[in-house]
């Protein structure tokens, strides 16, 4: 009898199969019940080296102040957020690999940082597929809340037609007439320059021509003669990072900004403290500026200057609020599970250090004001820092839902 | 503008950044010359110089002696680098030195950030040399000039002490077959110190002399390395006068390509390169591959 028991090769396999679901299967309970208890793991492939490795290292140590200040008061929901920090020296395919990394391989399922645009481009294709939440902290280009818009993505940043917005807002009223424009020659620069030249011609203003620079040249001088035949009063800079210090450096040393004024999408504290004096008069949209007045920047500047001894930087103003959206969002949403964080992140409500971020249902961008800074000298202060000299509402500063374009 | 004026600044600008060019494609060549490695940590001395001159000009509140410190203590940290690790695998193949070389890049690139911060920092040109003088009515920054003018001193200085110094004689007789001076008395574990130390201090002298320009920032080891290269690869891995011809050619290329055909600026370094390869495979000067 008992020689008839020959079990056939699928029913072993079964039982085999069987067996080990059995021995996997707490594993898998473990990693789902982790997902809703475990830490908040919030995903940064930053471009940490490389031209714009000054502005990652800022997103870096914006979000690293949050999560110790946010752990310290017991986390989001009672778990402790959790940063994967990858550097990706801004090169886009690095970019998603590390975020894939992130998502596939440690379970994390938000995603900020992604510094350069041409990153953030390349990896939001992917965040359906992914299942993942990326909120903007610093991308300028106006594509990903327009024609790129996926629905898991949000930008609480201001971007770069907003920043070029308020720029143009104040020359309706300057007496600056002929303009020229230097950007860098990837997705956010001629993005920035192609939103001020529309916005120059809407405002009967000459614009006299465009030039787009590699990221990481170092000799400016070509374009600081280009910019001077070209006869214009001014100068609209889409720069960044070490692009921007050089080109203001040699500015100056050309002594350009005499004959031509300077304004600049984006005014950055990094860049004025590497520059010094070159960067007086430079006239720009702020991000964020550690000047502005409100009583949430007064007590966040406080903090940051007790931790790090100085005062906070673009992008480290601009990567505190994008926490801060993350923070509300998962509250409202009761977890961090993208089915239900999206619809919770839409239409979004926080006061922020710069005032009200509402975030729009329509296209995923935070509404929030608009400044322009002039660069002067203030006593008490070792370098020149950004003084606000107007503010625009931000319904006047963001585009139409779904575009880049503005009605007037 | 003048035409006149036009081609007149930006030939003199040419002519300092082909300087900037050469202490970086010097450095390179000499050191593959003498013991045939490619030093991939060139980038990083450079950054290096750079803020070593930083920190010695703040120190100081003194550019020169930033200018005069910067290539020595770098030359020496370069020269120690040689005598306590290079010098253990000359008996190795050349895959060894690129392994430790890129290893020091990326040591070097960590130190200075640990050390100095990951911001740009702003190193000012002397009061002395930051005016502008007029070139037919155009105004020129006074530091471009002292950069080319500091580009023709030390080529001819390099020239001279290659040609004219007894240690010169020996470098030359070393990189031409160092086992015959081995035999002819000739400590060649110091001569390869020493031009291992003056390459690095030649690449630091380029960091401290660009800082002006484009301030002391990490991001500037990675986008000067790929010119010191192709300016060597131009020239002729080894030769002295083809990093000079390197240097002046990829300098004239950058200006007049930026501002005659900014879309193609970046290819026109690579298609100079391309071309020379084909009509010379071993480079401008160099010996035939």
């Amino acid at each position: 009898m008992f020689g008839q028991f020959r079990p056939s090769r699928r029913a072993m396999l079964k039982v085999g199969l069987a067996g080990a679901a059995t021995v996997a299967s707490p594993a898998i309970l473990r990693l789902g019940a982790e997902a809703q208890t475990g830490p908040i793991k919030i995903g940064m492939p930053l471009a940490l080296t490389g031209a714009l490795g000054s502005v990652g290292q800022q997103q870096k140590r914006g979000a690293e102040l949050y999560a110790k200040l946010q752990n310290a008061k017991g986390g989001i929901l009672g778990r402790p957020i959790e940063l994967l920090i990858e550097d990706t020296a801004g090169n886009p395919a690095n970019c998603v690999r590390k975020a894939q990394e992130m998502v596939e391989r440690r379970d994390c399922r938000l995603i900020t940082g992604v510094t350069l645009s041409s990153e953030a481009l390349a990896v939001v294709p992917k965040l359906a597929e992914w299942d993942t939440i990326f909120i903007s902290s610093d991308n300028g280009d106006g594509r990903l809340t327009a024609e790129s818009l996926v629905p898991n993505f949000f930008r609480a940043n201001i971007s770069g037609p907003m920043g070029t917005r308020a720029v143009s807002l104040y020359l309706r009223s300057a007496k600056l007439q002929k303009f020229y424009a230097l950007g860098l020659d990837y997705a956010w620069g001629h993005n920035s320059v192609q939103v001020f030249e529309q916005e120059a011609l809407k405002s009967k203003k000459e614009f006299l021509g465009k030039i787009f620079a590699p990221t990481g040249t170092k000799d400016y001088s070509p374009y600081i003669t280009k910019i001077r035949q070209s006869g214009a009063d001014a100068v609209f800079l889409v720069l960044q990072g070490d692009d921007n210090n050089a080109f203001l450096s040699q500015a100056q040393q050309y002594r350009l900004p005499e004959k031509v004024k300077l304004l600049t999408e984006i005014v950055d504290l990094a860049s004025i403290r590497a520059v010094g004096d070159a960067s007086l008069g430079l006239i720009g949209s702020s991000r964020y500026s550690f000047t502005y007045d409100h009583p949430l920047n007064n007590e966040f500047v406080a903090v940051w200057k007790k931790e790090h001894g100085t005062v906070p930087d673009t992008f480290e103003g601009e990567q505190w609020q994008c926490m801060k959206v993350f923070e509300a969002g998962i509250i409202k949403a009761g977890g961090i599970e993208a089915a239900k964080l999206r619809p919770a992140l839409e239409d979004i409500e926080i006061e922020s250090v710069k005032g009200k971020v509402h975030i729009r249902k329509c296209d995923h961008q935070g509404v929030q004001q608009g400044f322009m800074v002039e660069v002067v000298k203030k006593p008490g202060f070792e370098t020149p820092v950004p003084e606000v000299i107007a503010t625009y509402p931000g319904d006047s500063t963001t585009p139409t839902c779904n575009t880049m374009t503005f009605k007037d | 503008m003048s035409t006149l004026a036009l081609l007149l600044t930006q030939f003199v600008n040419a002519l300092s950044q082909a300087a900037l060019l050469f202490f970086l494609g010097v450095g390179l060549t000499l050191i593959f010359g003498l013991m045939r490695i490619v030093n991939f940590a060139h980038g990083a001395l450079y950054m290096l110089g750079a803020f070593v001159g930083y920190s010695l000009s703040s120190w100081s509140g003194n550019y020169w002696l930033a200018l005069a410190g910067a290539p020595v203590l770098v030359g020496l940290f370069g020269a120690a680098f040689e005598f306590s690790i290079l010098r253990r695998l000359y008996r190795r193949d050349a895959h060894a030195f690129l392994m430790v070389t890129f290893g020091l890049a990326l040591v070097v690139g960590e130190a200075v950030r640990l050390i100095w911060g990951s911001d740009a920092l702003q190193v000012p040109a002397p009061p002395l040399l930051s005016g502008v003088i007029f070139l037919l009515d155009e105004p020129f920054p006074v530091y471009r000039l002292f950069l080319a003018a500091t580009g023709a001193v030390v080529a001819v200085a390099i020239w001279q002490f290659l040609e004219r110094s007894r240690l010169g004689l020996l470098i030359r007789a070393t990189s031409q077959n160092a086992d015959m001076a081995n035999a002819l008395g000739v400590d060649i574990k110091l001569i390869r110190s020493c031009v291992f130390g003056i390459g690095c201090g030649l690449a630091a002298l380029g960091g401290v002399l660009a800082a002006p320009l484009v301030t002391a920032s990490n991001g500037m080891a990675a986008t000067v390395i790929i010119d010191a290269f192709v300016i060597v690869i131009i020239g002729g891995m080894g030769s002295f006068l083809g990093s000079l011809i390197g240097a002046l050619l990829i300098g004239f290329v950058q200006v007049f390509g930026n501002y005659y055909a900014p879309d193609f600026a970046l290819a026109f370094m690579y298609l100079v390169m391309l071309a020379v390869l084909v009509v010379r495979p071993g480079g401008l000067l160099g010996k035939e591959a």
